[in-house]
């Protein structure tokens, strides 16, 4: 049996994994990996892998329709509809394969219902939805493998696959966890990137920001912690997120100049999606 | 504050860690583990120059300081100094060793090590991390699995053994280089007893030796060799000679685990009998009863306290528990130590011994039904402690008391009920006549006895200093003094500190001004922490306001800093004869938190209204600030009650406490509380030079009655208060009712010799039936039989509320729904958490997570239990060393004594002058040992032949006491001979 967080880190300022608490986990994306869809995207944050496609935004009245209605028994939530807005309906599927136990999760799961909701209410507010009245764009997400910063690694792949298609939004929404070693020994550090062992151990926050500014859209909160700590805490994750965000504009970039290499775009073509690259 | 983006070309430093683990339930799990390498990871050593360039920093920006001394000790063959680097072995066999203090500095922990041992051996891992954080000791953990250069991937094909001791060679050999990179020319020297690891460790030009070879190097060797675990030496010799096999093989863990789950195996703590060591019993939650465990076979290398796994053997193998005394000693007393293990583990006088048994289980009776029998089949946790004994004279070759020649010797525990101990040491001679320290490592098949080793000597037998520090290991009291970083955590006036003087001190915030009020404390004549406090005055309304004070120790100590976690350690004040171990440090105990007359203090305030029925009208908590006005001791405050020409007010108010308290007692009684009894007694202590002078029963007056009739008051009424704000996390105490066959024995004994029954099915009936166990002839037999009561009570225990049902709370001795401890934090660690569960409950301070944590206060409880436990167990007896010791030199003195219990070659006979216990053969009564008759159905002995007696329960008997020490456990103590 390794060690755990709470022995091994006070006595090298190291964690299970190897890291220290200021380190990222190997954060990989593609995007546009199923050509058929309208958006895609493929992102692991450690061993958290996961699979985002993007269709729409459609306009089919019918559609919609069964989709809203089919919100209630697939357990799909939407968001952002309503007020003339697209509505953001995002489905996740968990693989029985992506943790340690096989486990069937079945599609009225609490845990996925409030995850769908989350990812689609912030991603609503990010996406300008006014731009497609009465239309759907859905998300399907698929969890292939677990590890931690589960709800982070699913917002960035949707950020991902809603830049692949093309859906206006004002800043790439990105998101990273933070968490606290226990606060019984003496070095009670934050620690940033949770992996699942230390998510089992300490308490943990979720925090995604839009783009590289300080303005919070989520901020998942559900173990107890000291209110004192909170703010290191916040603080650690916002910092995170904007590593994740140059890192998701680095794939978005290398996506935009294989583009232009392939000739699929003409340089100097002013799609949205090439507009403001300019790291 | 920037967190660390992975450039991309680190990429090649991620590797996966794959392992395969099961869990209890069975299922096999296949994890995957990220594990990052980096090139950061200091070296420690204060010679580097390279490593701190790079050291890591923690959020605030704090470096973990450089550990290694840059000039390290040396032996002959490394001059310039060393660095250790043990293997996992060397660390299971000798960890006494490293924790020497002449030896042993400078050590390096590889990471892979440290999880190695964590996975074998929990209490040697924690012993380890605690030397690490010692600074004294320099002891450096290396995570080398996390440096790149130090990573070791597992070859297919590689045992995980040969995997992790290749990593160790490979953390060595870099330590090597990498200090010689420095410019320094210390060695880093592997420490292992693995024959195949030092081989290939000489092939690879690292520098490697034996555990063994390194310490004959040392000065002070004979010593240290001797504290080298016996296994370890086996370890290379293993496969020379074919040992027979002695005992049963142990089943697999998971054959167990199968066999407990669908019923046909059981598990249970493993107990010895303290008057046979060839009987056991165990517990089991699947019978009643506890299953016996006969015989050296049977028992199969469990020692008292282990978790095993057991058998329930075939009806016809049923038997009834021995009706004799068995002393290892007496049996196995010229069984050579060095001699070949062979043969039968059942030696022939132990056959003979247990033969009388078989005989028995035909004569049926009631109580001589044949029990359930079991045999072990496999430990699943081993419970071994450090045991104190001496070394047994007859096992010593003559040679070997002077010369130093390795040889074995048996050691004998002073806890009859584990067996004795092999071990090897070299300076024999030595030890002889000594109180000596030794760890059991190993019991393996082809062994009679244990295999041990020595660990230190703590003096000459029967001197105070010896048996006092043997007495508090034998109970595991922590009797060192408190360290420096708890005795920071104290207030920097120290006995200067005042209760601020301005009320607008934050010291002052929420507290009560109780200063005005007539408080008083009574205590033991000589008490110096003083808990509690007490006041009482009436109301015009007619009713009257009385208060209990209590220090308020959680003031001073603030949770989880290292006082609060010493003191949760300790659990508890040890109070022995002549020495008071303390919970918290003595500025505290005695002085600031003490509530000492004539100075204001901190207190903890109960207020009720009571009316002139001592029934509750209100009751309110806070904390506050009070000055008491005097100090009594029990007598003192009695005296003063009874003298009617004193009508001052803080008399008057001494005696309305006493009249409720009198009421309260009453109600208590009406509700069923019992009224048990122990045998106690104290000893009085010449002052100048503390020798024992002479003993004392405990006398017991109506101011006793008084001070602990608000205690239980101010008790329930937290327990209620806390329980009503935390009703997950209340930390409580519950005395379970104890099960109905526990007096089974007792009831139909009194019967069968008094004609009186006892009635068990309630508290209040077994209070009423035991008010009528009276004798008019004999006074005593009431105590008697409340003394042999209690023997059969559960035992009172402290919970986390959450974790029982609100029934089970019930106190069954003081009927009382519910309970806490409150009213002494200063020697009682749940005290000091009811305190803050009830400042919190009272909004005064908000809760601290760890007085809020369920699992945490599960932890604390279950520890404070075991140390309550020990804690009376080590006050007790160091009563009876001390009771020995007065004794002493002296005549033999006559004294009337009880029967308790009868055996088949002698009985158990308690002197309540002494409040001692001792035991009579028959072959004491007389040379030759006298024919007998045991009936264990009337429960009584006849002799005949050289001496003529009869011995009954209950009987009074006339007995001699006089000193004696006991052979077998080098203890001193009250012998005693049979008169008439």
């Amino acid at each position: 049996m390794p060690l755990d967080t709470s022995s091994a880190y006070p006595l090298a300022l190291l964690r299970v994994d190897g890291r220290r608490w200021n380190d990222l986990r190997r954060l990989h994306a593609a995007v546009r990996t199923q050509a058929a869809a309208d958006g895609s995207a493929y992102l692991e944050m450690g061993n958290t892998k996961v699979m985002c496609t993007v269709t729409g935004p459609s306009e089919e009245n019918k559609r919609r329709t069964a989709a809203s209605t089919a919100t209630g028994n697939t357990g799909g939530a939407g968001g952002g509809a309503g007020a003339g807005g697209a509505e953001v309906a995002v489905e996740i599927v968990v693989g029985g394969f992506s943790s340690v136990d096989r486990k069937r999760r079945g599609r009225g799961d609490k845990r996925i219902h409030e995850l769908q909701t989350t990812l689609s209410k912030a991603l609503a507010a990010a996406l300008h939805t006014h731009l497609y009245p009465r239309s759907t764009i859905a998300l399907s997400l698929h969890v292939l493998s677990q590890d931690g910063s589960l709800l982070a690694a699913l917002l960035n792949a949707s950020t991902l696959a809603l830049v692949d298609a093309g859906i206006p939004m004002s800043d790439l929404p990105v998101a990273c966890t933070a968490g606290l070693t226990s606060a019984a020994s003496a070095a009670d550090d934050p620690l940033v990137d949770l992996n699942a062992q230390e998510e089992q151990e300490l308490p943990f926050l979720t925090l995604a920001t839009l783009g590289d500014t300080d303005r919070v859209m989520v901020l998942v909160l559900e173990t107890r912690v000291q209110a004192a700590r909170l703010k290191d805490m916040v603080d650690l994750a916002a910092d995170a997120c904007k590593s994740v965000h140059k890192s998701l504009r680095e794939v978005v970039r290398r996506r935009g100049e294989h583009m232009v290499e392939e000739g699929a775009v003409e340089k100097g073509a002013s799609m949205a999606m090439d507009m403001d690259i300019d790291v | 504050m920037t967190s660390l983006r992975r450039p991309r070309d680190a990429e090649p430093n991620i590797t996966n860690k794959v392992y395969i683990r099961s869990t209890k339930s069975g299922k096999v799990q296949k994890i995957v583990r990220e594990v990052y390498l980096r090139d950061d990871i200091p070296c420690s050593s204060k010679l580097c120059t390279i490593c701190p360039l790079k050291a890591p920093r923690s959020a605030s920006g704090a470096m973990m300081p450089f550990v290694l001394s840059e000039k390290p000790a040396g032996t002959k063959e490394y001059p310039q100094g060393h660095y250790l680097v043990p293997d996992t072995n060397a660390l299971l066999n000798a960890m006494d060793l490293f924790e020497e203090s002449s030896a042993f500095y400078d050590v390096v922990i590889l990471q892979t090590v440290l999880e190695e041992l964590r996975n074998r051996s929990l209490p040697l891992y924690n012993r380890l991390i605690g030397l690490v954080k010692s600074e004294d000791k320099r002891f450096y953990v290396f995570f080398n699995e996390f440096r790149w250069e130090t990573h070791v991937a597992r070859d297919p094909d590689e045992t995980i053994n040969d995997r992790n001791d290749r990593a160790v060679r490979r953390a060595v050999s870099w330590y090597n280089k990498h200090l010689a990179d420095n410019k320094g020319n210390i060695t880093v020297l592997m420490l292992s007893d693995d024959k195949g690891n030092l081989e290939k460790a000489k092939s690879e030009n690292v520098p490697a030796t034996t555990l063994r070879d390194y310490v004959s190097g040392l000065p002070e060797a004979d010593r240290l060799l001797d504290m080298i675990a016996e296994s370890q030496e086996r370890g290379i010799s293993r496969d020379k000679k074919f040992a027979e096999f002695l005992y049963p093989e142990y089943y697999s863990m998971s054959k167990m685990m199968t066999g407990v789950k669908n019923g046909t195996l059981h598990q249970g703590i493993f107990n010895v009998s303290p008057y046979n060591y060839l009987e056991g019993s165990i517990k089991v939650p699947a019978f009643p009863k506890a299953l016996l465990i006969l015989g050296r076979d049977n028992i199969n290398r469990a020692i008292d306290g282990d978790v095993v796994v057991v058998e329930v053997l075939p009806q016809d193998q049923w038997k009834e528990p021995s009706t004799k005394i068995i002393e290892e000693e007496a049996i196995t007393k010229n069984e050579n130590a060095d001699g070949e293990e062979g043969g039968d583990i059942v030696t022939e006088s132990e056959r003979r011994a247990l033969q009388e048994k078989v005989k028995k289980a035909q004569g049926l009776s009631t109580e001589g039904r044949p029990q359930p029998t079991a045999r072990v089949v496999g430990a699943i946790k081993r419970n071994w402690r450090q045991y104190v004994g001496h070394v047994d004279q007859s096992s010593v070759s003559n040679a070997a008391k002077h010369g130093r020649k390795q040889e074995s010797v048996f050691l004998i525990p002073m806890d009859k009920k584990v067996p004795k101990i092999r071990m090897r040491t070299r300076q024999a001679g030595e030890l002889l006549g000594k109180r000596i320290l030794v760890t059991i490592d190993s019991w393996d098949r082809e062994s009679r006895h244990p295999v041990g080793h020595f660990v230190r000597s703590l003096g000459e037998l029967e001197t105070k200093a010896a048996e006092t520090e043997a007495l508090l290991l034998e109970y595991d009291v922590q009797y060192r003094p408190f360290p420096k970083t708890v005795l920071d955590c104290l207030p920097r006036d120290g006995h200067d500190w005042r209760v601020p003087a301005s009320t607008d001190d934050p010291g002052w915030k929420d507290r009560e001004d109780l200063r005005g009020l007539l408080i008083c404390s009574i205590d033991p004549p000589g008490c110096q922490d003083i808990d509690d406090a007490l006041h009482a005055r009436p109301l015009p309304n007619g009713n009257f306001e009385v208060g209990v004070h209590i220090a308020d120790v959680s003031h001073f100590v603030k949770p989880n800093n290292a006082m609060d976690t010493e003191a949760s350690i300790r659990g508890t004040t040890v109070y022995l004869v002549d020495k008071r171990i303390d919970m918290l440090p003595m500025l505290l105990g005695t002085d600031l938190c003490s509530l000492k007359p004539y100075v204001e203090r901190y207190a903890f305030s109960v207020l009720w209204e009571l009316n002139e029925a001592a029934d509750i009208v209100s009751v309110r908590f806070t904390k506050s600030v009070i000055k008491s006005r005097e100090a009594f001791s029990y007598e003192q405050a009695q005296l003063r009650i009874d003298d009617n020409s004193q009508q001052d007010d803080l008399t008057n108010s001494m005696r309305t406490l006493l009249m409720l308290s009198k009421k309260l007692k009453q109600k208590r009684m009406d509700a069923g509380a019992l009224s048990l009894s122990s045998p106690e007694v104290k000893v009085q202590m010449e002052s100048e030079t503390s020798d024992p002078i002479d003993v004392k029963t405990k006398e017991l007056l109506d101011t006793n009655s008084l001070v602990e009739e608000f205690m239980l008051l101010a008790n329930i009424s937290v327990a209620g208060k806390i329980y009503d704000a935390f009703p997950q996390t209340a930390i409580l105490r519950r005395h379970a009712a104890p099960p109905k066959t526990n007096f089974d024995e007792l009831a139909n004994q009194l019967k069968v010799k008094k004609g009186f029954e006892l009635r068990f099915d309630s508290s209040k009936a077994l209070a009423e039936s035991l008010d009528a166990c009276t004798d008019p002839q004999e006074p005593f037999l009431n105590t008697l039989v409340r003394i042999m009561a209690t023997r059969c009570m559960m035992s009172a225990e402290y919970f986390c509320a959450g974790t029982q049902a609100y029934p089970e709370f019930r106190h069954y001795g003081l009927a009382s729904e519910i309970y806490t401890h409150f009213t002494s934090p200063i020697r009682r660690y749940a005290d000091l958490v009811a305190h803050r569960q009830l400042a919190a409950a009272i909004d005064y301070e908000p809760m601290h997570p760890a007085v809020r944590s369920r699992s945490r206060l599960e932890a604390v409880c279950k520890n404070i239990n075991v140390r309550h436990r020990n804690a009376q167990l080590a006050g007790r007896a160091s009563i009876a060393y001390y009771v020995g010791q007065s004794l002493r030199g002296r005549d033999a003195v006559e004294e009337d004594g009880f029967v308790l219990r009868v055996f088949s070659n002698g009985f158990v006979v308690l002197v309540p002058r002494f409040g001692v216990e001792g035991l009579i053969r028959l072959r004491d009564l007389a040379d030759p040992e006298p024919e007998s008759v045991f009936d264990p159905e009337t429960y009584t002995l006849r002799t005949s032949g050289s001496r003529e007696v009869l011995v009954e329960l209950f009987m009074k008997v006339r007995v001699r006491v006089r000193d004696v020490k006991d052979e077998g456990t080098g203890k001193r103590g009250a012998g005693m001979e049979l008169v008439g």
